[in-house]
C-alpha cells in the first residue's frame, strides 16, 4: 500500500503544481465566448462561431481598441447546461474575460447568465431565447436577440390580417426551447382567440410522429405551429404528407424549419411550410445582404438568423469596448446598457419591456418555402415573394 | 491498517489545505466536483462493490436529491440550503421503494430494472412541467460568491461518507453484505436476511447519493432533467468512478472519482489550453479506452489491482525462481 | 376509431423494426447471458456503413443488407473473440465485467464514428422513404412494411438455424450448459463468437432497415439499445418468436401510449412495461408457449 499513497500524493502534487503555470501576458482585451461547439448543437455553434470570427477578423483590421486589439477566447458548452457552467466560470476567474458573449441553446445561456450576474461580468447574449432569462431583471445580462415568446410576432399579424385561424394545435420539442416557446404561443393563441385544441410535447429523436400526428389530424384545427429542431420537422412534415394532414397552414417557430437541410430532407412535404424566423439576407438593415454573400463565399455553406446573431454580437461588444470609460466590469455594463447601434441583425438598444430588462426588442418575420426555396413573405412591403395562401395541399403534395 | 490510517489522513490533510494554496477557483471547482464524486461513487460501491448488487440507475438518487432542494425554492419558496437536510431521506424513501420493486431480481436483471426505473424518473420530470418545471429546469443564485464555503462542504460531506462506509464496513453489517454479494442463497441459508441487508445498503447508498443530489443543485445553482437525472452523465459515471477505481474498496472510488473528473477537464480544456484543439474532442473516446482497458487488465481497479500495477515497476529487479517458473 | 386504427398500424409497423434489434439482442443474451450494452452502437456503425455505401457507390439500402450484415458479423466476432471471451476467465468482484466492458465498446464505437463523421446528422433519401399506400384513409408506410417483413424472414431464416442445423443445435446446447457442451467437444469458443457475429449482423439488418426512414448520427443507438431490452425481457430470452411479439407488442404500446396519454412520455411507457415484466413475468412472454 506505500506505493499507492507515494503515487496518490504524486498525482495531487502534480495537479498542485499544474495550477501554478503561468499565464502569457495581455495584450489583447479578452472577450469570452461560449457556444455548442460539440454535440447535437453543434452545427449551429460553428455557424456562429465562423460568424464571430469573421465579424472579429473586420473590426479588428478596422482599428484597435485603446491600441489593443480585441481576443475572442471561444469555450464548448457542449450543448449542456453544467459544462456552460464552468466554461463560464473559467473564462471569468482563469481567462479574466471583461464581458462574454454568445449563449446557444436556452438552458446553457440561463446557466452562463447566472454566472455572470453574480460575478458581476457583463454578457451579451446572441441567441438563446427563454424569456425566463431577460425576465430576471438581472443588470449584468443583455440580449440582442429576441425571447422565443416574441418569435412569431410577424405571425401574429398575418393570423389576424390574412388567415383569421379558429383553432390551432402545438407541438413542440421536450427542452427549454420548446417547452417555454409552448407556452408563450398558447398565450399568444389566448389573446388572439384562438382556441388551442391540441398542445403536446414529445422527445426529441423519435422515429414515428404517427401518434401523435393521428392525434392532430382528428382535432383538425385551422393552425399547426411547430417548435422543433430540423431532424424533428423534417420527419413530422415528411409523416403529416403520409397521413394527408391538411390544416390551413404549418407554421414552424423557427430553429429546424429555416435550414436549407429542412427542405432537403423533408422534399415535397417542405413546401408551402410557413416558419417565424428573425432574420432574413434581404432585409433593409445596412450590411445585411453583404454579410450573407461573405460568408457563402468564405465559407462554402450557407447562414441564416444564427449567424446574423453571432456576427452582430461581435460588432455590439466592439462598439461596447470602443466606448467604455475604462476595462472595468461596471464601466463596461454601463457601456452596454448605453448601446445604440445598427447591425446586420437590426437595431440594438436594450430596453425593458413585458416583464424583461436588458432587452432588444426586434420586429420578427415570417418566411414559406415556395418552390423549394425560402422566401420572405410577411410583412409584405418587404417581401421577397408573396405567400402562398390558401394552400391546395393536394396539388403540392403529388 | 495503520500505514492505511496515516495515508487517509494525510491525504484529509493535503485537501484540507488545498483551497488555501491554490486562489484558482477555475482548479478549486475541478476538486469540488471530484470530491461530490467521491461521495456519489462510494455510495454506488456500497450497494454495488461491497453488496453486489450492480446499479444502472443511481441518477434516480441524485436528481431526487437535487429535486428535493430546488422544490424548496420554488415551491415552498425556502432557501435550497433546506435540501441539504432533505435530499438525503428524499433519495432513501425513492431507494427504500425502489429495493421493494428490484431486489427479487438478480444481477443483470436488477441492473437492467434501475436504469429503466432511473429512466421512468427522468421522462416524468420532463413531462411534469407544472411540479419541476420541466425542461426549463430550476435556477438559484449561489449564497456564496467564494469557492471555500463550498470546497469544505464537499470535503466534509465526502469524508463523513467514506468514515461512515468505512465504519459500516467494519461493523457486522459489513460482513453481511459481502456474504449476500459472495453468494446470496447460501446466506440466507444461514439467516442472514437478504432482503433486509439489501435495503440496508442501499439505503445508506441511496442517503449519500441524495445529498450530493442537493449539494449540487445548491452549488450549481442550475438543475435539469437532463443533468441530473442522466444516465450517461451520472448513472454510468458512477460506474466508472467505482470500477476504475476499485470496485469493493474502500479508496478505490475516491481515487477513480479523481481520476475521472481530473481526465474529463484535463481533456475538455485540451490539457488547460496547452494541447491542440482537437485533443478535446477526444475525451470521450479515451474514457472509452480507459474503461475497455481497465476491465480486460486491471478489472479490480486501480486500487483493486494496485498490486499487480506496482508489479509491473519492480518487474526488473524480481529474481527469477531458481525453477524457472513464474508464480504470479 | 380511425385514430385508434392507425395508431395501431403505426404500432404494428414500427414494432417490425423493434423486432429486428430486439432478434439480436435477445440471441445474444439467451445464449450467453451477456447483456449487450454496445447492441446499439453496433447497429449505428451499420447505418454508417448503409450511408456510405448510398452517398458514395449509390447502392439502395436494401442492396447494403448484403455489405452491412456480413461486416458487422465479423465485427462481432472479433469483438467477442479479444475483448468479451477472455473476461470470462478472470476473477474479479463484480460479476458484471462484460457488461461494462461493453459499455466501453459502445464509448469507443460512438467516438470513433463521431471523429469520422461528426456530429451532424445525416441521411438517406430514397425514391421510397416516404412512399405510402392507403387502405380506406389509413397509411400504410411502405419501407416500414418491407422492414416488417424482412423482420419476419430473419426470424424464420433463425428460428431454422437453431432448431435444425448442427450449428444451431451447437448454440442453444451451449446456452443451456457451457460445460456440458464443452464436455461433448463443442468449441464453445467459437460459438460465442458465432453467435455474437449474428447478433451483430442482426442489428446491422435492423439498422439498414432503419435508415431510409430515420436519420443518422453517432448517438442514434442509445435508445435502441434500450428498447432491444425491453424486447428481450417481454419476449423471453433467447426466443426468436418472442423477439417478433415482444418487439411488435412494445410497438403497439409506445404508439397507443403516446397517442391516449402524451407523446412525452412514449419511452416512458416501454420503460415501465420493462420493470413490470421484470418483476412479475421474469421469463417473459416465453412462458406463456414454448418456444
Amino acid at each position: 500500500m506505500k506505493s499507492l499513497k507515494i503515487v496518490v500524493l504524486m498525482i495531487l502534487s502534480i495537479s498542485l503544481a499544474l495550477t501554478v503555470h503561468p499565464s502569457f501576458a495581455q495584450e489583447a482585451i479578452k472577450v469570452g465566448i461560449i457556444l455548442p461547439l460539440t454535440g447535437e448543437k453543434a452545427k449551429f455553434g460553428e455557424i456562429e462561431k465562423k460568424s464571430f470570427e469573421m465579424a472579429l477578423e473586420e473590426i479588428n483590421a478596422a482599428g484597435t481598441v485603446n491600441g489593443k486589439k480585441i481576443e475572442f477566447i471561444y469555450e464548448d458548452d457542449t450543448g449542456r447546461p453544467d459544462v456552460a457552467r464552468s466554461a463560464a466560470e473559467k473564462l471569468i476567474t482563469k481567462d479574466k474575460v471583461v464581458m462574454l458573449g454568445g449563449g446557444y441553446g436556452s438552458s446553457e445561456t440561463f446557466a452562463i447568465a447566472g454566472v455572470a450576474q453574480q460575478n458581476g461580468i457583463p454578457f451579451v447574449i446572441s441567441t438563446g431565447s427563454d424569456n425566463k432569462i431577460t425576465e430576471m431583471k438581472w443588470d449584468y445580462v443583455f440580449r440582442i436577440n429576441p425571447p422565443v415568446g416574441d418569435y412569431p410576432k410577424g405571425l401574429e399579424s398575418f393570423l389576424t390580417e390574412v388567415v383569421k385561424p379558429k383553432t390551432a394545435a402545438i407541438l413542440y420539442e421536450n427542452t427549454n426551447f420548446g417547452s417555454s416557446g409552448s407556452r408563450e404561443f398558447e398565450a399568444i393563441c389566448k389573446r388572439l382567440n384562438i382556441n388551442v385544441v391540441l398542445s403536446e410535447g414529445y422527445q426529441s429523436g423519435g422515429v414515428d410522429f404517427k401518434p401523435l400526428l393521428v392525434k392532430v389530424k382528428q382535432a383538425n384545427p385551422d393552425l399547426v405551429y411547430m417548435i422543433s429542431y430540423l431532424m424533428d420537422a423534417s420527419l413530422l412534415m415528411n409523416q403529416s404528407k403520409e397521413l394527408r394532414i391538411a390544416p390551413k397552414l404549418f407554421v414552424g417557430g423557427a430553429a429546424g424549419f429555416t435550414l436549407p437541410e429542412f427542405q432537403q430532407n423533408a422534399g415535397k412535404a417542405s413546401e408551402g411550410v410557413f416558419s417565424a424566423t428573425l432574420w432574413y439576407q434581404t432585409l433593409p438593415y445596412p450590411g445585411a445582404k453583404e454579410y450573407y454573400e461573405k460568408f457563402v463565399k468564405k465559407f462554402s455553406m450557407e447562414t441564416e438568423y444564427h449567424g446574423a446573431e453571432g456576427y452582430a454580437c461581435a460588432y455590439v461588444i466592439a462598439d461596447v469596448l470602443k466606448r467604455t470609460k475604462s476595462m472595468k466590469a461596471d464601466d463596461v455594463r454601463a457601456s452596454l446598457a448605453a448601446t445604440d447601434l445598427m447591425t446586420v441583425f437590426g437595431p440594438v438598444k436594450f430596453v425593458s419591456y413585458d416583464k424583461m430588462a436588458n432587452q432588444n426588442k426586434l420586429p420578427t418575420y415570417l418566411v414559406q418555402w415556395i418552390g423549394g426555396k425560402l422566401e420572405l413573405v410577411w410583412p409584405k412591403e418587404i417581401a421577397s415573394k408573396p405567400f402562398m395562401y390558401p394552400i391546395d395541399w393536394e396539388k403540392i403534395r403529388q | 491498517m495503520k500505514s492505511v490510517r496515516w495515508s487517509a489522513f494525510i491525504i484529509l490533510l493535503f485537501l484540507a489545505v488545498f483551497p488555501l494554496v491554490v486562489h484558482s477557483d477555475y482548479y478549486r471547482h475541478i476538486f469540488i466536483i471530484a470530491l461530490m464524486w467521491v461521495v456519489i461513487g462510494s455510495s454506488w460501491n456500497l450497494l454495488a462493490g461491497y453488496t453486489g448488487q450492480v446499479s444502472f440507475g443511481h441518477a434516480v438518487f441524485f436528481g431526487t436529491g437535487a429535486y428535493a432542494a430546488g422544490l424548496c425554492v420554488t415551491k415552498l419558496g425556502i432557501s435550497a440550503w433546506w435540501g441539504m437536510l432533505l435530499g438525503g431521506p428524499a433519495a432513501m424513501l425513492v431507494g427504500f421503494l425502489m429495493g421493494c420493486v428490484c431486489f427479487r431480481l438478480r444481477g443483470p436483471y436488477f441492473a437492467l430494472a434501475t436504469l429503466a426505473i432511473a429512466e421512468i424518473f427522468r421522462l416524468v420530470a420532463i413531462f411534469w412541467r407544472d411540479f419541476t418545471e420541466g425542461m426549463q429546469g430550476i435556477l438559484i443564485i449561489q449564497s456564496f460568491r467564494s469557492k471555500i464555503p463550498y470546497y469544505y462542504l464537499a470535503l466534509i460531506i465526502a469524508a463523513i461518507c467514506v468514515f461512515t462506509i468505512y465504519s459500516i464496513m467494519r461493523s457486522k453489517w459489513g460482513y453481511y453484505f459481502v456474504a449476500i454479494r459472495e453468494d446470496q442463497d447460501a446466506a440466507e441459508s444461514i439467516g442472514i436476511s437478504s432482503f433486509h441487508y439489501k435495503s440496508i445498503s442501499l439505503m445508506v447508498s441511496s442517503f449519500f447519493s441524495g445529498v450530493a443530489g442537493a449539494f449540487y443543485m445548491n452549488y450549481m445553482a442550475f438543475i435539469d432533467p437532463e443533468v441530473v437525472f442522466s444516465l450517461h452523465y451520472i448513472s454510468i459515471m458512477a460506474i466508472l468512478v467505482g470500477i476504475i477505481g476499485g470496485a469493493g474498496t474502500l479508496y478505490g472510488p475516491p481515487v477513480g472519482a479523481f481520476i475521472m473528473v481530473l481526465l474529463q477537464e484535463l481533456f475538455r480544456s485540451s490539457f488547460f489550453g496547452m494541447a491542440p484543439r482537437w485533443v478535446s474532442d477526444a475525451h470521450a473516446l479515451v474514457f472509452g479506452l480507459l474503461v475497455i482497458f481497465v476491465i480486460r487488465y486491471m478489472a479490480n481497479g486501480v486500487v483493486g489491482d494496485w498490486p499487480k500495477i506496482s508489479r509491473l515497476w519492480s518487474r526488473g529487479k524480481e529474481i527469477p525462481s531458481p525453477t524457472g517458473g513464474n508464480l504470479s | 376509431m380511425e385514430v385508434f386504427i392507425q395508431t395501431l398500424v403505426a404500432g404494428v409497423l414500427i414494432g417490425g423494426i423493434y423486432a429486428l434489434i430486439g432478434l439480436g439482442m435477445t440471441l445474444i443474451m439467451g445464449v450467453m447471458r451477456i447483456i449487450n450494452l454496445a447492441h446499439g452502437q453496433l447497429m449505428t456503425v451499420a447505418m454508417y456503413i448503409t450511408f456510405v455505401l448510398f452517398s458514395y457507390f449509390k447502392m439502395d439500402p436494401y442492396f447494403s443488407l448484403f455489405i452491412s450484415m456480413p461486416a458487422l458479423f465479423i465485427l462481432g466476432a472479433l469483438i467477442q473473440k479479444h475483448l468479451l471471451n477472455p473476461l470470462l476467465r478472470i476473477e474479479s468482484i463484480i460479476p458484471e465485467n462484460q457488461v461494462l466492458m461493453t459499455v466501453g465498446i459502445a464509448i469507443v464505437l460512438t467516438e470513433i464514428l463521431r471523429f469520422i463523421f461528426h456530429s451532424d446528422y445525416k441521411s438517406v433519401k430514397t425514391s421510397y422513404s416516404t412512399a405510402t399506400f392507403y387502405i380506406s384513409g389509413i397509411s400504410w408506410n411502405v419501407p416500414m412494411i418491407f422492414a416488417f417483413l424482412i423482420a419476419v424472414f430473419l426470424t424464420a431464416c433463425l428460428f431454422f438455424f437453431l432448431l435444425k442445423t448442427d450449428t444451431g443445435k451447437s448454440v442453444r446446447a451451449t446456452a443451456q450448459n457451457k460445460d456440458a457442451a464443452l464436455l461433448m467437444g463443442i468449441n464453445a469458443e467459437w460459438i460465442t463468437m458465432l453467435t455474437y457475429g449474428l447478433g451483430a449482423a442482426l442489428a446491422a439488418a435492423a439498422g439498414t432497415l432503419l435508415l431510409p426512414i430515420y436519420y443518422l448520427f453517432p448517438d442514434v443507438g442509445g435508445p435502441f439499445t434500450l428498447k432491444a431490452f425491453v424486447i428481450t425481457i417481454l419476449g423471453g430470452m433467447g426466443s426468436t418468436v418472442g423477439a417478433i411479439v415482444g418487439g411488435v407488442v412494445l410497438g403497439i404500446a409506445e404508439s397507443m401510449g403516446a397517442t391516449y396519454i402524451s407523446m412525452a412520455l412514449k419511452d416512458a411507457v416501454g420503460m415501465v412495461i420493462f420493470v413490470l415484466v421484470l418483476v412479475f413475468l421474469p421469463g417473459g412472454l416465453k412462458t406463456f408457449t414454448r418456444v
